[in-house]
């Protein structure tokens, strides 16, 4: 088995220097891509950042979800609110995110807690302008419709406000995930792991298999995500047809 | 250098202004490197989207591809298509350039796209009736009223570009990135300072394309409402 | 409305299956990179397991090969004698992480003495031999509620680098004969053109204000000294690279890069809570092993050769008997 091998130093009692694996010839001369080492290592280095990567992307659309879906429904209530909303969503919006993550951990330190809270933070703007556009494009006949059937205004909201405002919520959703998705590799400059983590590593040697496999799989992964949402948007509202914008 | 600081209040903002006024040689030459990687970057992604868009949208021919490359572009993670670059075209200032394009052409694509195919139909036939050429009613007919959708677009790719311009840092691209992701060096204060002057290089993109959009569109639509903005996150979710 | 909720159900069902699905793919792997596990593969029955009991510690590394393994033999050695350890990978530079340690975002990391002497004890008295360098980094660093470890016998110092080419058609052999050049470029990582023992110190020491400073993220060093992006870089004295014979590695005559041993910089109080003197005794047996050779091997080997700082550090502790 190999680095078994081992080479004795000097009686002097030095350390024992094993004899490491060879890199197979494509690793070591860098070329374009070297399968071999992507198949060894995909267990060990890939799969496990990608299951980060997904949790990571989760958490936060989950949560931004949440904070944005609350923030709706009172603007959609108190219209006054909209604008407060809308601009510190925005402000936290424009921050840049190798900026966001850094200024968290002094906080929250270099943990998964100062990645979430940008990363949630990012989801607002977008979930709330989407959810809340959705409900104001209710149409009044269905509102009509829904006093004239005596719903109360609790009931007008989850029977016939929010189906109706499904479309434009799950267009919210598909676009906070797959924003998440691409700034979750920047948290890695902050040590959270994720797919990020082999893309700042591989900096350290160069290792241009490492930077396209990394590269690759965040780019299957936001496909992949984009994909199942829309399917799952019109799993939710039947109803709309695709608009042929 | 002064004292590396760490954590964040108001006196953190003031202390990047202070900062700034440190260090302007540093913030005015990673402010112009920055500028001159995104103005390229835009630059050539609208000289690749919009004559595209507009061609396609005049003929109303390919929306099946003028739809979804929006689509996808917009779901590409940026730092991962940075990622791909450096494996395929190594580290530098083209490398970062070609990522940007490739995430900048998607929004004004499909936009431009969408603006000219979607022209009232009746303009159009009014004005081929009129007797203009084709190419005729897209310059008068079309292309006008089309502009502030098409916009619509370029603001959000330009802005897109800005913003991640500043990953070409760990790409060797220079800009502003450098000083965001040098904290050891230049302190919180140099973060939130990059971080400033990156969001207001944002806006000054921003407002320099609104102003630009502003000149294009003709007197008579110039008071409409920007509905456009409103639909373009659901019309790009849909 | 039945409609509604029967669609928020499927879509639950749905995300869920996902969820699982993927969490069920990856739950017979365990190797997440700051996992907390103790290595499960300990051969024969470990006599002492001082580590049984004691709370977890959180290591941190800097943002370069050779620390990510010194993290990693760390890890394993604490593992094999029953710690739980939170490692830290790619925290960044010495300032960045230093700050995490004072601030108890992470307990320890190994430092270089010079460093430690230079950028965090900020003292400008070069030392004279490493054993005095050492001594000041321990004073200081006692002085402010930390301990260090026994210094390794290598040492990894900054250099400034050039291709063979370069270095030949100008005459370069020492620090020195970059004065006589004309203007050229010098790549290093950000923090280096500050730092006394970096350009700020090559100015004053050696009277160099002929060197372009280009900010290159550390690693990407010697890709930009193979393209011609840049004319010179800092390189640190056991890269990997170095061996293929490429590059000149300037001679640093006058000592500005200091003296660096690399030392387990470790809070007091937490090495007290992890057993004190048993704790360190383990550092010290990983880092009385660590000559020049043997991290140069492990640079190599994951550098070069690509392969897991883990797996590299397991094999080397594994031969010497600590696993």
């Amino acid at each position: 088995m190999l680095g078994s091998l081992a080479l004795p130093i000097a009686q002097g009692g030095g350390p024992v220097i094993p004899t490491f694996q060879r890199g197979s010839d494509c690793v070591r001369e860098n070329r374009q891509f070297c399968w071999d080492w992507f198949s060894s290592h995909w267990s060990s280095t890939f799969q496990p950042r990608l299951i980060e990567h997904i949790e990571l992307t989760a958490m936060a659309v989950g949560i931004g979800f949440v904070i944005a879906f609350a923030t709706a429904l009172v603007a959609h209530r108190w219209n006054w609110a909209v604008n407060p909303a809308t601009a510190v969503f925005a402000l936290l919006y424009t921050i840049p995110s190798l900026a966001f993550f850094q200024l968290m951990v002094p906080f929250t330190g270099l943990t998964r807690l100062s990645a979430e809270i940008a990363l949630v933070s990012y989801t607002l703007l977008i979930l709330f302008r989407n959810i809340l556009t959705g409900l104001r494009e209710v149409p009044p006949d269905a509102l009509e419709a829904a006093q004239a059937m005596g719903l109360t205004p609790r009931q007008t909201l989850w029977r016939v406000e929010l189906p109706l405002a499904m479309p434009a919520i799950m267009a919210g959703i598909r676009i906070a995930t797959v924003t998440t998705i691409s700034l979750t590799t920047v948290a890695a400059f902050i040590g959270v792991g994720g797919l990020g983590e082999p893309i700042f590593n591989a900096i350290q040697t160069g290792f241009k298999t490492q930077f396209i496999v990394a590269g690759v799989l965040a780019v299957l992964l936001a496909l992949a995500a984009d994909a199942l949402l829309v399917v799952l948007q019109r799993v939710l509202s039947p109803w709309a047809k695709s608009r042929a914008a | 250098m002064g004292e590396v600081k760490g954590g964040l209040s108001m006196h953190s903002i003031i202390d990047a202004f202070q900062f700034i006024g440190d260090n302007p040689h540093l913030m005015l030459t990673k402010t112009l490197e920055h500028l001159a990687l995104s103005g390229a970057a835009i630059g050539v992604a609208l000289v690749i989207a919009i004559p595209l868009g507009v061609t396609l949208g005049h003929l109303h021919r390919g929306s099946f591809l003028a739809i979804n490359v929006s689509n996808i572009g917009r779901a590409l993670p940026s730092l991962a298509v940075i990622s791909i670059g450096i494996g395929t075209l190594g580290i530098g200032f083209i490398n970062v350039m070609v990522a940007l394009i490739i995430l900048a052409v998607p929004p004004m694509l499909t936009n431009a796209y969408v603006a000219v195919d979607g022209v009232d139909p009746d303009a159009v036939e009014a004005a081929r009736a009129a007797g203009m050429s084709p190419a005729q009613v897209l310059r008068k007919v079309e292309i006008p009223l089309a502009v502030s959708l098409m916009f619509a677009g370029i603001r959000t790719g330009a802005v897109y570009v800005v913003a991640t311009a500043t990953l070409a840092a760990i790409a060797g691209g220079g800009g502003l990135g450098d000083v965001i992701v040098n904290q050891a060096s230049y302190g919180t204060p140099g973060v939130i300072a990059g971080a400033l002057a990156v969001t207001a290089l944002a806006f000054l993109v921003e407002g320099m394309f609104a102003v630009i959009q502003r000149l294009l569109t003709p007197k008579a639509l110039r008071h409409q409402k920007g509905a456009a903005e409103l639909f373009t996150p659901l019309i790009e979710g849909t | 409305m039945r409609g509604t909720m029967r669609r928020l159900i499927v879509w639950s069902l749905l995300a869920a299956t996902m969820a699982f699905a993927v969490a069920a793919c990856g739950s017979d792997d365990n190797s997440s990179s700051s996992s907390s596990t103790p290595a499960a593969s300990t051969s024969a029955a470990a006599p002492a397991q001082p580590g049984k009991g004691k709370p977890s510690v959180t290591i941190g590394t800097k943002d370069f090969t050779e620390e990510f393994i010194l993290g990693e033999l760390y890890k394993g050695a604490l593992e094999a004698k029953g710690y739980t350890v939170n490692l830290k990978k790619n925290i960044g530079a010495t300032e960045i992480i230093d700050t995490a340690l004072t601030s108890h975002k992470i307990d320890a990391y190994p430092e270089y003495t010079g460093e430690s002497v230079a950028t965090v004890a900020k003292r400008n008295e070069p030392a004279e031999t490493a054993d005095e360098e050492y001594q000041l980094a321990k004073e200081f660093y006692e002085g402010r509620g930390q301990t260090v470890s026994e210094p390794t016998p290598f040492e990894d110092v900054d250099a400034i680098a050039a291709t063979k080419a370069f270095a030949t058609k100008n005459n370069l052999t020492t620090m020195e004969d970059l004065k006589k050049i004309g203007s050229f470029s010098l790549g290093a990582r950000p923090e280096f053109k500050a730092r006394q023992q970096g350009l700020a110190g090559m100015k004053k020491v050696y009277g160099i204000n002929n060197a372009k400073f280009r900010q290159l993220a550390l690693g990407v060093q010697y890709q930009a000294l193979d393209t011609g992006k840049v004319d010179t870089a800092n390189i640190f004295t056991t890269d990997a690279q170095l061996a293929s014979g490429k590059y000149t590695v300037l001679k640093d005559p006058k000592g500005v890069f200091g003296f660096q041993n690399v030392s387990f910089v470790i809070d007091k109080d937490k090495l007290a809570a992890l057993g004190g003197d048993q704790f360190m005794a383990i550092i010290n047996s990983v880092n009385k092993l660590l000559t020049t050779d043997a991290i140069t091997a492990m640079n190599k080997a994951v550098a070069i050769d690509k392969q897991d700082e883990a797996t590299v550090a397991k094999q080397f502790l594994t031969a010497n008997k600590l696993v």
